[in-house]
């Protein structure tokens, strides 16, 4: 059961989380946490996940509206499921919007969520992507849910969003807005639709109350907002008065009143100083984009220095081979506390190599460990492996590779397993055959990761290579993949942990080659998307609970939200960041020959882990030779595949090496550039300073006006002060400004009814731009009162 | 790829309605059986009707024979009514066949025959007008992206013939 507490004017919900020792409870309220004096009758719990929630039932509606409807298929079949009759179905007429069904609910209630039934085969009017709006009324809705349906014949539900900061609201309309269905050319139909939620009076009546109070609280705030703005003094702090409404924080009420009313900018900018210092901006920063900044790294030179601790190599005459030769299919980790990168093995378009690199972030400078691993113990020439990293042990772990077809009868099938103990600078092979040992049988584009933690490994996916042309074998033509092990480094045991399946159970997981695996250290899952698996790309994401023994698919891949997810079929590498909940992944150029085309560039994508959502940080598409100062900046690395991208999630900076750029007039040529990638966002110092320059900026065309000589003066030298002269775009507003001395005449037009003068305007247009760093919870309402007449 | 052979010449010239939602298919089928399973009756056409249906999902083969089908929607109601055949095997395309590549399901239309100019008799296929051969090849291309691409994939198992290296 769910209770509703009314505290103050407000009926809302309060979770209570505990109470302190000074006999207080401590609540969230409102989305905010509160403290809240004992002894008050407060009932409420009602948490995120852990909700003790009144029962939702089946609510009951009738169809209001429709757009069209086609022969038979009317709106009225949706409320009857008969997956076995074609007919029992609404159809639009056409597919030309817009095409809508209102359903009106008896009651008003808390639509909680929608279900939409199917036919028994898969049909091409199903929706693939539609919208659904609520609200009290028809004219009045917000969207609730904006997805797609999958084109099978099961029945599905959505959860409808129901809530604002924590408080549940009510609706009664549903409005539904197919806008693609799975034959593009085809009509709309919906076969079945059910609504759960929540009807009951004693829940949905404060719901009701506090949604009208809301509305009237959010249009008071916003004639408060209006009459300030026009400086209706009387009006506002009359109404202010009455009604006891917060128009924002306190700060901000303050921040306005010596910017615009006093035009103290001095303490202006401190009361922004200060707003930085104690986190305000944060979220502001939190929202901005990333901006990518590749630099090509060019490592010193090794020849005439004196030996390094670093390089234990025998470098003889051969004098340039001091940094990594060009490949591709070689394998990279980094040691994050010495911010060293390992780099080993690889292809160069030739043969396989078993040379063994360190760059040493600190001396940027390449030495090599070894020349050919195999002459020291350890494993043989190869590419296609995959290395994982101990830092905590300083411990290097290597598996597979792959072997051309024509040496596959020839060579060992024999899955080697080695481990490299930097320190010592040793090589011990830890089993001859992992397959033997009860692990994977010998793998190539496959995924491994090191779980420091409780010294464990694991790896999935991959390739099995087998002999060709066995006779006995008459399923040699299925390729087979590996599935996933874990790998107990004490004892030196395997196990498996999950077959390759084809089945779609919850637990089940299909393998593949060419995916991405990565682990979370803090919340020790490991991640797992795309993916081939012979010709069809996978576009799944689903994570491992390595504790639990648990799978959790995040996206089975059958929606297309093309455009809005990494596309499948061109090579991605990804890292993880555990500290920000973050996945980067660097996705390149296709494998496939024909999906190359000649302008695709990188495109660079975030996952957020908490929020479940990509983010594409850019997408190049072309190269930008406009500003040529710009374009050294804009210099990034050349799409390719088979290259190598590790993360340093300490200092927050990615490196690549190498790969394929996949110049199919010369196939065997390889890469062997070095580059860093830092992606920024703005910081605390560039927000504050920014914010400093507008207030000075502004306070400089103020100036302007009266004292044009001091005016120039205060330029020079404050204002001057807060620009970053390095920068060409803010040297060129910079520039532009003196132009405010020489404007005699303003182009100020009075507002109608109010008496605002050309600086009040001004100045508060001014607060208004400073008001969107802070957080939406301080702030006055975004929207003006005007902006809601329309002609 | 013209219905010059006189055993088709004689055939009724069928209008094709789809049975759910009884909107016309089209003007010029005709009632025939399949090559590969004389036991199936359908009706097919040689134009491709255009405005009326429109492809579903993707090609697929049958366990009779090799040609590569994909099927054919009513553009009103969305349910399948036929297929078409992108790509015919050998053996079909060699065997007596009427040259039609367009085939509705007989369940899930409703026919009627057609009538000619008098009004009196049944209108038959030997009376239509010859089509350009022009016009017929335009509907036997099959679609790119459905066709499986031979180059650097292995033809047995489909992997590429190379790793990323």
């Amino acid at each position: 059961m769910c209770y509703q507490y009314e505290y103050g004017e407000y009926g809302v919900t309060v979770l209570f989380l505990g109470q302190t020792e000074a006999n207080t409870l401590y609540c969230l309220f409102k989305g905010r946490y509160r403290f809240f004096p004992a002894g008050l009758p407060l009932l409420v719990i009602l948490c995120n996940k852990m909700a003790v929630v009144p029962d939702s039932g089946v609510l009951t509606f009738s169809i209001f509206k429709w757009s069209s409807y086609s022969s038979t298929y009317l709106p009225e079949n949706i409320l009857v499921d008969k997956p076995n009759d074609q007919s029992s179905r609404w159809s639009s007429e056409s597919n030309y919007p817009p095409q809508f069904l209102i359903l009106k609910l008896e009651r008003p209630a808390i639509v909680q969520s929608i279900t939409f039934g199917k036919y028994e085969k898969t049909h091409v009017c199903n929706l693939k992507k539609f919208k659904v709006f609520g609200g009290m009324s028809e004219e009045n809705m917000t969207e609730l849910l904006s997805s797609g349906l999958k084109n099978d014949y099961n029945k599905e539900t959505f959860t409808l969003k129901h809530k604002i900061d924590e408080q549940m609201f009510p609706c009664r309309f549903v409005k539904i807005v197919p806008l693609m269905s799975w034959g593009p050319s085809f009509n709309f139909s919906i076969w079945y639709i059910e609504l759960h939620g929540i009807e009951d009076p004693d829940v949905v009546q404060p719901c009701l109350n506090w949604y009208s109070k809301y509305r009237e609280q959010e249009a008071i705030r916003l004639c408060l907002k209006h009459f300030r703005q026009h400086n209706y003094t009387e009006a506002f702090e009359s109404l202010q008065k009455k009604t006891r409404i917060a128009l924002e924080h306190p700060m901000l009420t303050h921040l306005h009143d010596q910017l615009v009313l006093q035009g103290d900018f001095d303490v202006c900018e401190e009361l922004i100083d200060k707003a930085v210092r104690d986190g305000l901006f944060n979220q502001y920063i939190s929202q901005q984009e990333y901006k990518p900044r590749w630099s090509q790294i060019i490592p010193k030179c090794n020849k005439g220095t004196s030996a390094q601790e670093v390089n234990r190599d025998d470098i003889n005459s051969d004098g340039d081979d001091n940094r990594p030769g060009m490949r591709g299919g070689h394998q990279m980790v980094i040691d994050v506390q010495t911010e060293t990168v390992y780099l080993f093995g690889g292809w160069d378009g030739t043969q396989d190599l078993a040379d063994f690199w360190a760059y040493s972030v600190q001396e940027n400078q390449w030495s090599c460990i070894s020349r050919d691993t195999e002459k020291e113990s350890g494993p043989s020439a190869r590419s296609c492996h995959k290395m994982c990293i101990d830092s905590q042990r300083r411990q290097i772990y290597t598996l597979g590779r792959y072997l051309d077809s024509s040496v596959r009868n020839s060579k060992s099938l024999k899955s080697d397993f080695y481990r490299y103990d930097i320190d010592a600078n040793t090589w011990t092979l830890l089993s001859e055959d992992t397959s033997a040992d009860g692990g994977p049988k010998l793998v190539f584009d496959h995924q491994m990761c090191m779980d420091s933690e409780k010294h464990m490994i694991y790896t999935f996916g991959g390739r099995i290579l087998t002999c060709n042309g066995s006779v006995e074998d008459s399923r040699t033509s299925e390729p087979q993949f590996s599935g996933l092990y874990a790998y107990h480094c004490h004892a030196g045991t395997w196990s498996l942990l999950r077959e390759d399946s084809c089945n779609a159970g919850p637990e089940d997981v299909q393998s593949r080659i060419g995916h991405c695996m990565l682990f979370h250290t803090r919340n020790r899952c490991l991640y797992v998307f795309g993916g081939q698996r012979s010709k069809t790309y996978l576009n799944d994401f689903f994570s491992y609970d390595v504790d639990g023994d648990h799978v959790e698919i995040i996206s089975d891949g059958t929606k297309k939200d093309s455009g809005m997810v990494p596309m499948t079929g061109f090579t991605q590498r990804a890292t993880i960041d555990p500290e920000l909940n973050e996945i980067h992944v660097l996705s390149g150029l296709s494998k496939d020959k024909d999906k190359r085309e000649e302008n695709v560039r990188n495109s660079f994508w975030i996952y957020d882990i908490a929020r479940n959502n990509w983010s594409c940080v850019y997408k190049n598409d072309q190269t930008v030779k406009e500003n040529p100062g710009k374009a050294l900046q804009e210099e990034e690395p050349c799409p390719r595949f088979a290259h190598q991208l590790v993360y340093d999630e300490m200092h927050k900076v990615h490196y690549l090496f190498g790969g394929n750029p996949g110049k199919s007039c010369s196939p065997k040529m390889r890469l062997d550039d070095f580059w860093s990638l830092k992606l920024c966002r703005p910081s605390k110092e560039y927000l504050l300073r920014h914010c400093k320059y507008l207030i000075r900026k502004y306070r400089f065309e103020e100036k302007a006006q009266s004292e044009p000589l001091s005016a120039l003066k205060y330029l020079q030298n404050d204002l001057s002060l807060t620009v970053d002269h390095a920068d060409p775009e803010e040297t060129k507003e910079f520039q532009l400004l003196p132009s405010a001395l020489f404007k005699s005449s303003s182009d100020f037009i009075p507002l109608g009814f109010s008496d605002v003068d050309q600086t009040y305007a001004q100045r508060t247009q001014l607060f208004d731009t400073l008001v969107n760093f802070f957080p939406d919870s301080m702030t006055p309402p975004k929207g003006n009162l005007v902006d809601l007449i329309t002609l | 790829m013209s219905t010059s052979n006189a055993n088709f010449k004689n055939k009724c010239v069928t209008q094709v309605n789809c049975i759910f939602c009884e909107s016309l298919l089209c003007t010029r089928g005709m009632k025939a059986v399949l090559l590969a399973d004389t036991e199936i009756e359908l009706f097919s056409t040689d134009i491709p009707p255009n405005r009326t249906v429109d492809f579903v999902a993707s090609c697929y083969s049958t366990e009779s024979c090799k040609c590569k089908l994909r099927d054919i929607a009513c553009l009103k109601c969305g349910n399948v009514v036929g297929y078409h055949v992108v790509a015919p095997c050998k053996p079909c395309l060699l065997s007596c066949n009427n040259g039609h590549f367009w085939m509705f399901n007989s369940e899930a239309v409703s026919t009627l025959n057609r009538l000619d100019v008098t009004g009196l008799n049944l209108l038959l296929w030997g009376d239509l007008p010859e089509l350009d051969d022009s016009e017929n090849e335009e509907s036997e291309s099959p679609l790119e992206e459905e066709c499986i691409r031979d180059e650097d994939i292995c033809r047995v198992c489909f992997s590429p013939l190379r790793p990323e290296l």
